[in-house]
């Protein structure tokens, strides 16, 4: 039996091992996380049929945009999946415990670096999904398409995710290898990324909305929507020929598929031939940086003195943290990519002129962005600030057997996470704001609203961080896909949901005089109100009942 | 046999301000050592030594700064893949395959040496029966105490009848009865020609088993020769005093 079929077997096992394990797991649980499953794909289904539904209104100018939406759709998947396929591919490919067990059996470098590519690919492509279904099945019924049009779609989809992970895998073997190590060179890097923020900040018009700029024109305002139908990209591929198939034109939609095929085959032999060559050396480099210092690491001996106002319990866990954030490349630079991606998207929503159009839709996208952002910290949540008790792992017994309390335990976890968490988003919200020209009214309530969306993101992570503890994981992958960080992740979405869209709702029908500036005042009092209870029970609940099961589990 | 020849490993670089500066660490020093088929050598250091280091390096977990390797006469720096298929190595914290049964486990490293299947499943009942692994046939390794997945681990590890073995630290977290029937069976190895290179801390396993012994300290080998010939050269009637006068503690 060849390597590649013995690797894959074991997967296929451990794939079916995972029903054994969720058998003997409790039927609510297995229960719940199906209902919100589907309840989640339900939702996004007809939040994008209704968006289907509403553009239709704008009969031509809608028209053009669902037209080009689908092709828009998979240059948006393709750029997400490029950039999750990056963050994946680090931890898989160099930072995964079974590498020394495969290296030291008789594997070939190509064949660990293939294998672990699939493995990226799966991790990083198999949340899309629920992203895709709703979409192209809002697609479909909108446009009243055949079943056929479902299975194109899957058809199209595997060629292009491959596509997709491969270009963020063979990115991120050629950066580990080739990009220098020392500490000058992070920092040059950094400096360059900050110039050239700075340098397009700059260049940016913040004058006065210009005035030629208000004649509606679709490519100005949703410039990506030609930019996705360059022939050159493969999500145009894709899009096109799931299309024409749909339409009948075999041959053309043919012609996209093998297109698709052939550059996702090519870029597999590209991946052989680069983990062949390359792996090895890469993997070696990972391994052996950092144990070079002889000189005691000053990293942060700052924070001594900033933190001085804190008792010496909570400074030493803030001081803990913090050193374990910086000194793992992974952490810092996935936040780094998620919201330097945002950042530079708020800093050019200038060069869409998006702050030339009509208030209405100025108040749409910094409502958006607000959402936009929230998604981002829901997840970031999930990643970073969901798992952090459970990877204290082996070592929570230091922090358990100290002079120290579990209540104080946690409500540092939570106000250090919320802490940074909020001088980000409300940084990058004031950006968004002042990019756009809002209004002070809608300046005021989009910070009110990422501060509370922070705050309830934090309360929960941590608090069922704390409820759901698993000391014995060491991988954040494993602990995010369990049953509390599924339960985590939808229950941020929920929150995110839930407080945005009213206070939207209400503003876009006082902008389009549905209601009087009077009721408005009045619904947006009801809807400050729904927020406070919604952010304590999102908050203060899961953080008292993640306290009390650590009490309760203090011999874990 | 094990043909070791000037092996060094430093991690960093020398900085221009001279030693004082210098971030260089040399974790192995000039190691030059032979170990002939069949024999038993055990590697005794105290920690931080350069023991799992020279382990690494001859397993290809780690690259060598200098010198050079010769496993049976292969240099795995030019063949890996034949250097691998005759070596097995056991280190101290092995990683297995939380979510994969001790069959399937056994079955998929089988099948990464590319053993015939029926011979997987001849070799499963004989070394399952050995390793007392049999009423554990279907459990997931996730569910398997310290000892189990240790036992599991040997049990695979000797599945391709490796020419050379390789052990970090054997007997962490073993019973007595499993801690005898790998002294047993390593001894028994190696007299059917297995070549064992171990480390341990365990200085009483080396008096035990080993055929010869070396001591590294701060990455150089201060020692080598049988157990009688360290006896007769330090004058010492147990491992426990050369050692401890050898290391300086």
């Amino acid at each position: 039996m060849s390597i590649e079929k013995a690797l894959f077997k074991k997967i296929k096992y451990s794939f079916f091992n995972l029903g054994r394990i969720l058998s003997i797991q409790s039927r609510l649980k297995v229960f719940f996380i199906l209902c919100s499953t589907i309840g989640l794909i339900a939702v996004m289904w007809l939040m994008f049929y209704s968006g289907f539904r509403y553009f239709d209104t704008m009969s031509g100018f809608g028209n053009i945009i669902i037209n080009k939406l689908f092709t828009f759709f998979f240059l948006g998947m393709g750029v997400m999946l490029v950039f999750s396929s990056i963050i994946t591919s680090y931890s898989t490919i160099f930072r995964s415990e079974e590498i020394p067990f495969l290296l030291v059996r008789p594997v070939g470098y190509n064949q660990i670096t293939l294998y672990k590519f699939f493995e990226s690919t799966l991790l990083s492509s198999w949340a899309f999904v629920f992203i895709i279904l709703p979409y192209v099945g809002a697609y479909a019924t909108y446009n009243e398409m055949s079943v056929l049009f479902a299975i194109w779609t899957l058809i199209f989809s595997i060629p292009f995710l491959i596509i997709c992970s491969a270009f963020g895998s063979i990115f991120i073997i050629i950066f580990v290898r080739f990009t220098p190590k020392s500490k000058k060179f992070f920092f040059f890097l950094i400096a360059v990324i900050v110039c050239l923020l700075i340098v397009t900040f700059l260049l940016n018009p913040t004058s006065d909305t210009d005035k030629a700029m208000e004649v509606f024109d679709v490519s100005a305002i949703l410039p990506g929507l030609n930019f996705a139908s360059n022939p050159m990209l493969p999500s145009f591929w894709a899009s096109e020929g799931i299309m024409a198939l749909t339409h009948g034109q075999i041959f053309r939609g043919g012609m996209f598929w093998l297109l698709l095929m052939l550059t996702a085959t090519s870029l597999l032999v590209l991946i052989n031939d680069i983990g062949g060559l390359l792996f090895y050396n890469t993997w070696l480099l990972t391994m052996e940086g950092g144990q070079n210092n002889k000189r005691a690491p000053i990293l942060f001996k700052w924070l001594d003195k900033l933190l001085f106002f804190l008792s010496h319990d909570i400074k030493a866990m803030i001081k803990k943290d913090v050193r374990i954030f910086f000194r793992d490349p992974v952490q810092w630079s996935q936040v780094l990519i998620f919201f330097g991606l945002i950042g530079l998207y708020f800093i050019n929503i200038r060069n869409f002129h998006y702050h030339s159009i009509d208030a209405m839709w100025r108040n749409m996208i910094a409502f958006l962005n607000v959402f936009c952002l929230s998604m981002v910290l829901s997840s970031l949540g999930s990643r970073f600030i969901y798992p952090q008790l459970s990877l204290e792992g082996q070592g929570f017994w230091v922090i358990g057997l100290s002079p120290t309390s579990m209540k104080r335990i946690v409500l540092t976890k939570f106000f250090s996470s919320l802490f940074a968490m909020i001088i980000i988003s409300v940084t990058l919200i004031l950006i968004s704001s002042f990019m756009l020209n809002v209004e002070k009214e809608v300046l005021i309530i989009t910070v009110a609203l990422i501060v509370s969306v922070s705050i309830a993101i934090c309360g929960l992570s941590t608090g069922l961080g704390a409820i759901f503890i698993d000391l014995k994981q060491r991988n954040p992958a494993a602990i995010v896909s369990g049953f509390g960080g599924t339960l985590n992740l939808i229950l941020s979405l929920c929150f995110i949901i839930v407080s945005i869209v009213p206070i939207g709702l209400i503003l876009h029908l006082k902008t389009v005089s549905k209601i009087t500036s009077q009721t408005a005042e009045n619904l947006l009092m009801f809807t400050g109100l729904w927020l406070i209870i919604i952010i304590l029970s999102s908050s203060i609940l899961p953080l008292s009942v993640g306290i009390k099961s650590l009490n309760k589990n203090k011999g874990m | 046999m094990i043909r070791i020849n000037k092996l060094s490993k430093s991690y960093g670089s020398e900085n221009h301000g001279g030693a004082q500066n210098s971030r260089k660490v040399e974790a192995v020093k000039n190691l030059t050592l032979n170990i002939p088929k069949g024999e038993l050598f055990c590697f005794l250091g105290p920690n931080g030594a350069g023991k799992t280091t020279t382990i690494k390096m001859l397993t290809g977990l780690l690259r060598p700064s200098s010198g050079s390797i010769l496993i049976n006469g292969i240099d795995p720096e030019k063949d890996h893949i034949s250097s691998k298929r005759i070596i097995g190595y056991i280190p101290d914290m092995p990683y297995l395959y939380e979510r994969l049964t001790t069959t399937e486990f056994f079955e998929f490293t089988g099948e990464l040496y590319d053993i015939h299947k029926e011979s997987i499943i001849e070799k499963l009942e004989e070394s399952f029966a050995l390793f007392g692994l049999l009423e554990y046939k279907n459990v997931l390794v996730k569910d398997l105490s310290h000892g189990l997945r240790q036992r599991l681990i040997y049990s695979t590890t000797f599945l391709h009848d490796p020419e050379i073995l390789f052990i970090d630290e054997p007997l962490i977290g073993l019973d007595p009865y499993t801690i005898r029937l790998i002294k047993d069976l390593l001894k028994e190895k190696a007299e059917n020609g297995m070549t064992i290179f171990l480390t341990t801390h365990i200085l009483a396993l080396a008096e035990d088993i080993a055929h010869r012994i070396g001591i590294i300290m701060r990455g150089e080998l201060i020692e080598t020769g049988t157990l009688s010939e360290l006896y007769e050269k330090h004058g010492k009637n147990n491992l426990e005093d050369i050692f401890l006068s050898l290391t300086g503690k």
